[in-house]
């Protein structure tokens, strides 16, 4: 039977007294951590993309999954219009023009979006680019509304208007197989 | 008189130094988090859609008598209604209906099966023309503009109904 005990120096007034083990302080062995971490830094490296067309989905925004795909017509520049079930952004900045029922009922909403898109086709197309739209949408959103901002681009001389989507090599996931 | 190598001497030749891996460390930290908001967590896909564009009209009648009644493509068009799909099929009158196989679901492997035997029938044609039903939601839409582009026709004109709600000034 082990019986651990406790012997006690009370030589020093009463108190106890730790022994010292010298100053030296032992090192930590990050050799495992710097492993790990090399793996990861290689895995991401090879992983990254610097392609500008696969940007991260919009927040708090479900997109459908497609499992075709189309590239950019050569020389074209985008332009992101994000349609929430509750809001609109514009942009890469992702500015604020109001709801799809303002879009559709408030003339000064739709006088405003308009004019960004038509200076915004201006300014592309005078550096010798064609204009893109490319319409991020909640999957849930009635066409009403596409239909009506389809519409509306095309007067802001937006002739190539792109959906985006979740891309899958799934066709059975399309399918709702 | 010689004297042998000292203790320690030969104490700290025998030890291996190890390197100091500080400065890496502070790398790592920095480069593993930057790597992780830049990396792309999703493919996106981009679907492209062309406008209808008004005919031209006149002219191109002698061409089109030259040609043969089975070069000219015929004309494709799938309606998204709130229950159904519907296509027409240009000079047939049979219109095939795909009825939703519960509240909410399309069935569109019925729709994949009827756009790939399109397909095959009319293999010069590579347009389908799309018109939703405004009541439709968006991943219907772009789920039968997959499966139309997956089964080899490339453009998808998307139809527009007459009626507008505004007028922009």
């Amino acid at each position: 039977m082990n019986i651990l005990s406790v012997k006690v120096n009370r030589a020093g007034g009463g108190k106890f007294q730790s022994r010292k083990r010298g100053n030296k302080t032992k090192d930590l062995n990050i050799t495992s951590l710097i492993d790990i971490l090399t793996i990861l830094l290689v895995f991401m490296i090879k992983n990254i993309s610097m392609d500008s067309t696969q940007k991260n989905a919009p927040e708090g925004m479900l997109l459908p999954t497609v499992v075709t795909t189309n590239d950019l017509i050569e020389s074209g520049k985008a332009v992101y219009l994000k349609i929430y079930p509750d809001k609109i952004l514009y942009g890469t900045e992702s500015m604020e023009v109001g709801s799809v029922q303002d879009f559709l009922n408030r003339a000064d909403i739709r006088n405003s979006l308009l004019r960004l898109l038509q200076m915004e086709a201006r300014a592309i197309t005078s550096s010798n680019s064609k204009p893109c739209l490319l319409i991020q949408a909640d999957k849930d959103l009635p066409c009403l509304y596409i239909t009506e901002f389809i519409k509306f681009s095309a007067q802001a001389s937006f002739a190539n208007i792109y959906f985006s989507a979740i891309h899958t090599d799934d066709k059975d996931e399309v399918l709702g197989l | 008189m010689a004297y042998g190598p000292s203790k320690n001497r030969s104490r700290s030749q025998n030890e291996t130094r190890e390197p100091n891996l500080i400065p890496i460390m502070n790398l790592f930290i920095v480069i593993i988090p930057m790597l992780m908001t830049i990396m792309v967590t999703v493919h996106l896909a981009m679907i492209e859609i062309t406008l209808p564009t008004e005919s031209a009209g006149g002219g191109g009648a002698d061409e089109a008598q030259e040609q043969s009644e089975e070069e000219i493509p015929k004309v494709i068009t799938l309606a998204l209604l709130p229950d159904r799909f519907e296509i027409m099929v240009e000079g047939i009158e049979k219109i095939i209906t795909i009825p939703q196989l519960s509240v909410g679901t399309y069935d569109y492997f019925t729709l994949d099966e009827n756009i790939s035997r399109l397909k095959k029938s009319n293999e010069n044609q590579g347009t389908v023309e799309l018109l939703p039903d405004p009541s439709v939601k968006f991943d219907t839409l772009l789920r039968s503009i997959d499966i139309c582009k997956s089964n080899n026709f490339p453009n998808i004109k998307y139809l527009t109904s007459a009626t507008k709600f505004y007028k922009a000034k």
